[in-house]
């Protein structure tokens, strides 16, 4: 899971109102090279949730020179996008799971792959 | 209702896709080309989510938007996974994504799954929910008119043999790397796609025309789960998926000639029922379900005997099924019909089973029921009517506005855009 997506993803547990954004705790990362677009980083920032991807890369020991917000003209600052772009798609949780803010309950994160399916209960 | 529903999905749905994964792989076919266009026309840095994306067969495209897909069965996001792809487990009916961050969603093949129109109205309402402003999401589902023919009724079990020979043609493997990006240039994948229609043409659904007989290719009418329970019947319970694999009907008689008739006496299940009708010789009848219908009403059952006029119909039926391709592999009929003549022929003689016959409607009934050794999965579908997948979401989806609506090889394909902001949450 990449933090791109990891951005997306919300608890949709029955209840929850405030379901994001996923703590992440991760016992297995990896970070493997992704040819860098800038284009592709630079329309992407405008639709992050920006607070929750730099707490996301935080807790994950990869914060490295992100700012706490998205600094002005960045389209063409590229060593900011590389520094975006290594962060939002190079860094790979494998293994872990997300953990819903509110209810605390963890969604398994496999092989890569979070399992985000709800109990019955919980739908 | 909701548990039928459920139940319904769970058994010929989910668990026909969970078994049958490993048989998808490496065997891909051709993108629908207006999926293909729609995916190439986003923005480059949009975000494309595809719902239901199965081994991730359309989230190679373009190369310049982020996607993600989320599917249900696990080996088949693993196999997505295995290719390169960002993708989740989930259900669709609830994603796990928030609202208005995507740019664009594919739903493929997905919502003709559903067993009900309430249950068909909230998957598209969740895709609505996680759609932008403007955002567009583009649906494919199978159409009940064809070309030629059309479904006789809108609620079908397609049954898939895995035993099946594969195309000898599939040796193209469409291994990615782990990193995105990696290895591609523009589309260039869709060179390793450039191959003979016959290995183009598997899907997740079916094996190739080409080296199919033609009397496996059946379906079984169904009624809408929606008309069904409408009876109010109480004998909606769960079915099991050992009754429905079994070879013969649970409840089966003998009259005096020794031909079979089945017994509905087993107490009314409506899938359970399903399955002896699948295992029956005799009962293979236009409107086959009707009594199904009425036993959940609560009538005395019928039995189905093994008479002459029966037997006309049903071997007509059949013939008639067997001989109309499926909604996805239509579009390739045109550039496999030489090699479908040579192939076939040679492919049916080797894997026909001593006691199949392709004249016998009968026989090819028992074909289909009784392979040795496999197992039959049967999947079902909701085929659509002309127009009905617009008026559902025109009705029923005040955030989407249906932009276009055409009929491509079979299936309906609608593009809708979000042009208002969601109202009700689903839950």
């Amino acid at each position: 899971m990449k933090l791109l997506t990891h951005n997306m993803l919300t608890s949709h547990v029955k209840g929850v109102t405030k379901g994001y954004p996923l703590l992440i705790k991760a016992t297995e990362v990896k970070v493997n090279e992704v040819e860098f677009n800038p284009q592709f980083i630079s329309r992407m920032i405008p639709k992050l949730e920006w607070s929750a991807f730099i707490q996301a890369a935080e807790g994950l020991g990869h914060l490295q020179n992100l700012p706490s917000t998205v600094v002005p003209e960045f389209e063409n600052n590229e060593d900011f996008l590389r520094d975006v772009h290594k962060v939002l798609l190079e860094v790979e949780v494998i293994e872990g799971c997300l953990q819903c803010p509110e209810s605390g309950r963890e969604f398994p994160i496999s092989r890569g792959v979070p399992n985000m399916l709800l109990n019955e209960d919980e739908s | 209702m909701e548990d039928a529903a459920c139940q319904l999905e769970r058994d010929h749905v989910h668990n026909v896709y969970e078994k049958i994964a490993p048989f998808f792989n490496d065997n891909r076919y051709k993108a629908w080309p207006k999926v293909r266009k729609f995916l190439l026309e986003q923005e480059p840095g949009s975000i494309v989510a595809d719902v239901g994306c199965g081994n991730g067969k359309y989230l190679h495209i373009n190369e310049n938007v982020f996607k993600l897909g989320c599917d249900i069965c696990r080996p088949l996001v693993e196999s997505a996974w295995n290719q390169g792809h960002e993708v989740q487990l989930c259900d669709s009916l609830r994603l796990p994504y928030r609202d208005g961050c995507f740019d664009a969603i594919l739903s493929i093949a997905v919502i003709h799954h559903f067993s009900t129109k309430e249950r068909r109205i909230r998957a598209i309402k969740e895709m609505a929910r996680t759609l932008r402003m403007g955002g567009r999401m583009m649906i494919y589902v199978w159409a009940m008119e064809q070309k030629r023919r059309k479904f006789e009724k809108q609620d079908i079990f397609v049954p898939w043999n895995p035993n099946l020979p594969c195309c000898p043609n599939c040796d193209q493997t469409l291994s990615r790397y782990r990193a995105q990006g990696e290895g591609l240039q523009g589309d260039g994948t869709d060179k390793h796609r450039k191959v003979k229609s016959t290995s183009s043409m598997l899907d997740r659904e079916e094996s190739p025309v080409s080296t199919q007989p033609r009397m496996q290719r059946l379906w079984f009418f169904s009624r809408s789960l929606d008309s069904v329970l409408d009876f109010g019947s109480p004998t909606v319970s769960r079915p099991s998926s050992q009754e429905l694999n079994a070879k013969c009907p649970p409840a089966e008689e003998r009259d005096g000639n020794g031909a079979r008739s089945v017994s509905w006496g087993r107490g009314g299940n409506f899938i359970q029922q399903v399955s002896s009708l699948f295992s029956s010789r005799s009962s293979l009848e236009e409107d086959i379900f009707g009594s199904v219908t009425d036993l959940c009403a609560g009538l005395s059952p019928k039995k189905k005997s093994n008479d002459g006029s029966a037997m006309t119909q049903s071997v007509s039926l059949v013939q008639e099924c067997s001989s109309m391709p499926l909604p996805d592999l239509v579009s390739y009929q045109k550039d496999i019909q030489l090699e479908e003549s040579e192939i076939a022929g040679n492919q049916c003689q080797e894997s026909i089973h001593p006691q199949q016959k392709l004249e016998d409607g009968t026989g090819c009934v028992e074909t289909c029921c009784e392979s040795e050794g496999s197992e039959r999965f049967m999947r079902y579908y909701h085929v659509f009517r002309h127009g009905e997948l617009t008026e559902l979401i025109e009705n029923n989806i005040e955030e989407l506005h249906v932009m276009q609506t055409c009929l491509d090889h079979a299936n309906w394909c609608v593009v809708a855009e979000k042009v208002k902001a969601c109202i009700n949450k689903p839950f």
